[in-house]
C-alpha cells in the first residue's frame, strides 16, 4: 500500500463527511499501529482486501460520533441498528470507491460491522497497520489501513 | 427422402406412417361403403313404394270404372291415378336409368341407376309389362269424362297387370336388400382386416422397439453409471459451459471443493466467479469465452489468452478475513458436427504448486537482494551493529511516537525531532558503512526537508513520512533477521580466534577505524583529503550510553569537519598547509564517570559572515537582525535546525541538519558544548557529558 492509495483512502472518508455532513473530518498525523494494539471505537466497519496484498482497512468510530452524523442528514433514530446501518454506509463508500479506484489491483469484500472491541476482526499478522487519526467536530474516529504481502 | 434425416427413427416413424395409412384406408372404405348403403336404403323405400303404388292404381281404375257405368264423375279418381301413375312411372325410370324421382316427403330427389344385373332384370320386365298400362292410364287422362267402355278397358288391363307389377316390385326390393345386405357384410370385412392389419402393426412396433428401448435404456444407463464413476471419482472439477455462460447440469464432485460452493448446476459460471476476481479478469475471462465459442477462431491460436490459466481467487470469511487460493481452468470446444455446442471445462486447484513456486522465487530474490545486505554487514563488528539495530530500533519508535502525538503541539517542533532522529540515524548508518539503511534514512530525510518548508502541514502531509518510516521498520527488521543468522553462523564456524576484549589505551580503539573510514568516504565524495588522528581512551570504558553518544557526536562533527571546514587540497596548498586536512579527536574519562570530547580541524573555521548568510536564508534571522547580532550569538546558530553554509544539499550535507542533532543528544544527555576558532585556522569543539543516571543506579 503506497502513499497514493493510502491519500485515496483518506480522501474517500473526507469526502463522505464532507458530503453527508457538510464538515470534512480533519485529519491527524498518521502513524504505526502494532496489530495487537490498534484503535478501536464502539462500532466498525470493516473491508476486507486480498490479492496482491492482503489485509483489511476499517474505519471505527465512537457511538456519539455516528449519533451526530445521523442528526445532520436528518435521522431521527438514534437506535443501536442505526449506528451500525450508518457505520456499514461508511464503509461501504470506502469500498465502493475503492473498487472503483483499485478494482483492478486489490479485490475489496462486501464490508462487515462489528460492535465493540476488535476482537472478531483478523489483521494481518506480523505487520505493522497505518493508523489514521480523524477528528470531526472534535471527536475522534479511525480509519485503520493494515495489508501485508499475500 | 423426406429432405432430413430421420436418423435412429427411420424404422418407428415408418411404421407409425403405416399404421395411420391402414387407419385412413378404413376409414375412406367405411365412408364410401356406408353410403352406397345408405343409397340401398333409399332404393328398397322406394321399391316398396312402387310396390303400394301398383296396387293403388290397381284399385283406382276398377273404382274409376264403376263410377263411369253409373255416370258419376270420377275426376277424382281420374288424379289420383294419374298422380301415382306419374310417381311409379318416374320411379321406375330413375332405377333403370338414374334420375329424378319424388321423396316419401314428397320432395324431388336423385337417385342413381340400380348397378346390378339381376335387379335390371327384374326392371325390364317390369318396364314391358308397365308400357301397354301406362299408355292407357295416359290415354284415360285427369279429367274424368271417359267413356264407360275405355274405363273398362282400363280396368281389365289393371287387373291383368296388377300381380306382375306387385310380384316384381317385391323381387325389386327383396334384391334390393340383398345387395344392402352385400355391401355391410364387405364393411364388417374391411373394418375387421383393417383393425386387424393395424393391430398387428402396433404389436409389431410395440415388441420391436420396447427390445431396443430396453437395449438403449441399459447401454445409456450403463454409460451414465461410468459417467457417474467418472465424476465422483477424478480429483479435476469438470463441467459443461454453454454460450450464456450456464454450467452444466452434471459436473464433478471435485468442482464444489475447488471452487468453494457446492451450488454449482445450471448457474451462471461468471455469476460464480464474480466474488472472487477482480472485474478486469471477469472481463477478460467473458470475453474469451466468447471468442472460442465463434467457429472461425482457431481454439489453439486463443489457448494462450485464457485469463484463468492461472487464477488467484479470493473468498471472504467473515470480518476481515479471507482466502486466496490459485485456480487453474482449461477449456475445449465441445463439437455436434461442425457447431460448438458447449465448452469442456476442466478446474484445478494448483495453491500448493503456485505458493511453492512462489516461495521458491521469495528465497531466490531475497537470497540476490540479501547478498549486497550480507556484505555491508559482514564489514560491521557484530557489537557495533548490534548497538545500532537497538538504537535505530529505538529511533524508530520515538518517530513514531511523535506522530502518534495527536495533542495540537507545534507542527514545526514535530518535523523537527523528526528530522533529528533520522539524521542522526542516518549518520550513524553511513559511519557503520550501512548504505542498505542509509539511503531509507535519507528519503526519510528528504520527505521532511521538503516538509520543513512548509506552512500550514497538515496530518495528512505526514503521509509520506508513515510510509517511509514503516518501510524503514521493515527494512531494519530485515536487516536485523540476516544479523542475526550471520551470528548464528559465526557461533558455529569460528574461523579466528576472538580478539581479547579489553584493549590496551595504546591501541586505538576499534570505533576511530570506523570514525577513519567514515571520514574517507565523506572526504572522497566531497574531493578532501583527511586525515582523523585519536588519541584517549578506549570507549568501551564509558557506560554504554555514552558510547553511543560520542560516537554518535563525533560522526555528525567529521561530516560537518570534512564537509565545511576541511579546504580542498588546492586551496590548502595555497594556504600553506599540507594537502590532507587534520582532525584530532580526543575522548577522556571524568571523575564522575562522565566523558570529555575534544575535536579540532585544521580548516578554515567558522566563516561569520557564512552564518549570517545562511541564518537570513533559513528565515531564522531578518537581514537587519542578522547585521546587529554579536558574534557569538551568530556562533550559537549552528546548533539552530536548518542552517547550513552549503546552498545546495547532497547526502552529506546541506539541509542545516545534524549539529542541530548533537546539540540535541548533548542536551539531553545534560552536557555542555563549546566552540573555538580562528577563521582559517582551525574549529574546536569541547563537550562535556556528565554520568548518566542509569550509571549512577548501577553503581
Amino acid at each position: 500500500m503506497d502513499e497514493t492509495q493510502l491519500k485515496a483512502f483518506v480522501g474517500i472518508v473526507q469526502n463522505y463527511f464532507d458530503k453527508i455532513t457538510g464538515n470534512p473530518a480533519e485529519v491527524g498525523t498518521p502513524f504505526l499501529g502494532e496489530p495487537g494494539d490498534l484503535p478501536i471505537h464502539d462500532f466498525t466497519g470493516v473491508i476486507g482486501i486480498s490479492g496482491n496484498q492482503r489485509g483489511c482497512v476499517y474505519f471505527s468510530a465512537p457511538a456519539l460520533m455516528l449519533r451526530e452524523i445521523l442528526l445532520r442528514a436528518g435521522e431521527t433514530d438514534l437506535s443501536d441498528g442505526n449506528l451500525a446501518d450508518i457505520t456499514g454506509e461508511i464503509a461501504n463508500t470506502i469500498a465502493g470507491n475503492a473498487r472503483r479506484e483499485f478494482g483492478s489491483e486489490f479485490l475489496i469484500s462486501v464490508p462487515v460491522v462489528v460492535r465493540g472491541s476488535g476482537q472478531h476482526i483478523t489483521m494481518p499478522k506480523d505487520v505493522k497497520a497505518y493508523v489514521i487519526p480523524l477528528r470531526w467536530r472534535k471527536i475522534a474516529a479511525s480509519l485503520v489501513v493494515s495489508v501485508g504481502k499475500a | 427422402m423426406l429432405g432430413f434425416d430421420l436418423g435412429k427413427y427411420r424404422t418407428i416413424v415408418i411404421s407409425i406412417a403405416l399404421f395411420l395409412v391402414l387407419d385412413l384406408g378404413v376409414l375412406v372404405l367405411n365412408f364410401v361403403i356406408s353410403s352406397e348403403i345408405d343409397k340401398d336404403a333409399v332404393n328398397i323405400n322406394l321399391a316398396g313404394r312402387q310396390r303400394m303404388l301398383s296396387q293403388r292404381m290397381a284399385k283406382t281404375a276398377l273404382q274409376v270404372e264403376a263410377r263411369a257405368v253409373q255416370s258419376v264423375p270420377f275426376e277424382k279418381e281420374a288424379e289420383e291415378l294419374q298422380a301415382a301413375h306419374s310417381t311409379f312411372d318416374s320411379t321406375l325410370n330413375a332405377f333403370i336409368a338414374g334420375g329424378a324421382t319424388l321423396s316419401g316427403a314428397g320432395s324431388e330427389i336423385r337417385i342413381d341407376r340400380i348397378d346390378d344385373a339381376k335387379a335390371q332384370a327384374i326392371l325390364g320386365e317390369a318396364r314391358a309389362l308397365w308400357t301397354p298400362f301406362s299408355t292407357q292410364v295416359r290415354a284415360l287422362g285427369d279429367k274424368g269424362t271417359a267413356t264407360p267402355e275405355a274405363a273398362a278397358t282400363l280396368a281389365r288391363q289393371a287387373e291383368n297387370v296388377n300381380l306382375g307389377l306387385l310380384k316384381l316390385m317385391n323381387d325389386l326390393t327383396t334384391r334390393s336388400e340383398q345387395l344392402s345386405s352385400d355391401k355391410a357384410t364387405t364393411l364388417r370385412l374391411v373394418q375387421v382386416g383393417g383393425i386387424t392389419l393395424a393391430t398387428v402393426n402396433f404389436l409389431i412396433i410395440l415388441f420391436h422397439f420396447l427390445r431396443h428401448l430396453r437395449e438403449s435404456d441399459r447401454l445409456v444407463e450403463r454409460a451414465k453409471r461410468e459417467t457417474d464413476n467418472i465424476l465422483r471419482t477424478t480429483q479435476e472439477g469438470l463441467f459443461l459451459l454453454d454460450d450464456r455462460f450456464a454450467i452444466g447440469s452434471q459436473h464433478s464432485r471435485a468442482l464444489g471443493g475447488i471452487i468453494g460452493t457446492e451450488q454449482l448446476a445450471e448457474q451462471d459460471f461468471l455469476g460464480i466467479l464474480r466474488p472472487m476476481v477482480t472485474q478486469k479478469t471477469l472481463d477478460t475471462t467473458r470475453e474469451y469465452i466468447e471468442l472460442l465459442f465463434k467457429p472461425e477462431i482457431k481454439e489453439k491460436l486463443v489457448g494462450s489468452l485464457n485469463p484463468l490459466s492461472h487464477v488467484e481467487i479470493h473468498q471472504a470469511h467473515g470480518a476481515g478475513e479471507t482466502s486466496t487460493r490459485y485456480l487453474q481452468f482449461g477449456f475445449n470446444r465441445v463439437r455436434d458436427e461442425s457447431r460448438i455446442t458447449h465448452l469442456l471445462v476442466t478446474a484445478n486447484d494448483i495453491t500448493r504448486r503456485v505458493k511453492l513456486e512462489q516461495e521458491l522465487k521469495a528465497t531466490e530474490e531475497r537470497a540476490r537482494g540479501q547478498m549486497g545486505m550480507l556484505v555491508e554487514i559482514l564489514q560491521v563488528d557484530p557489537s557495533d551493529m548490534h548497538r545500532f539495530l537497538q538504537a535505530a530500533n529505538e529511533g524508530l519508535h520515538h518517530i513514531n511516537g511523535q506522530l502518534m502525538d495527536q495533542s495540537g503541539g507545534k507542527t514545526e517542533q514535530k518535523i523537527n525531532a523528526i528530522y533529528r532522529i533520522t539524521h542522526r540515524l542516518k549518520g550513524d548508518a553511513g559511519a557503520l558503512g550501512l548504505s542498505i539503511l542509509a539511503e531509507p534514512f535519507h528519503e526519510l530525510e528528504e520527505v521532511l526537508s521538503g516538509l520543513r518548508g512548509r506552512s500550514n502541514v497538515s496530518g495528512e502531509d505526514f503521509l509520506p513520512v508513515t510510509v517511509q518510516l514503516k518501510a524503514l521498520f521493515e527494512q531494519l527488521e530485515t536487516v536485523g533477521s540476516a544479523v542475526n543468522r550471520i551470528g548464528q553462523v559465526r557461533g558455529v564456524v569460528t574461523v579466528e580466534p576472538p580478539r581479547p576484549r579489553v584493549e590496551t589505551a595504546e591501541t586505538p580503539p576499534r570505533v576511530v577505524g570506523l570514525w577513519q573510514s567514515f571520514a574517507m568516504q565523506i572526504a572522497e565524495r566531497q574531493q578532501r583529503k583527511v586525515e582523523l588522528i585519536y588519541s584517549g581512551i578506549d570507549l568501551e570504558r564509558l557506560a554504554p550510553v555514552l558510547q553511543d553518544s560520542v560516537n554518535g557526536i563525533v560522526t555528525q562533527f567529521l561530516r560537518n569537519s570534512v564537509v565545511h571546514g576541511i579546504e580542498s587540497p588546492a586551496e590548502r596548498r595555497q594556504r600553506g598547509k599540507p594537502e590532507a586536512g587534520r582532525i584530532a579527536v580526543y575522548v577522556s574519562q571524568r571523575d564522575d564517570g562522565g566523558a570529555d570530547l575534544s575535536f579540532r580541524d585544521d580548516g578554515q573555521g567558522l566563516s561569520i559572515a557564512k552564518l549570517r548568510d545562511a541564518a537570513v536564508r533559513a528565515g531564522k534571522l531578518t537581514a537587519e537582525e542578522a547585521a546587529t547580532l554579536d558574534q557569538r550569538r551568530i556562533v550559537a546558530l549552528i546548533f539552530e535546525p536548518g542552517i547550513s553554509t552549503r546552498e545546495t544539499a547532497d547526502e552529506d550535507a546541506g539541509r542545516g541538519a545534524g549539529l542541530d542533532v548533537v546539540k540535541d543528544m548533548i542536551t539531553t544527555l545534560g552536557g555542555t558544548v563549546r566552540i573555538g576558532s580562528t577563521p582559517g585556522e582551525y574549529c574546536h569543539f569541547r563537550v562535556s557529558l556528565p554520568a548518566q543516571p542509569e550509571q549512577l543506579l548501577a553503581a
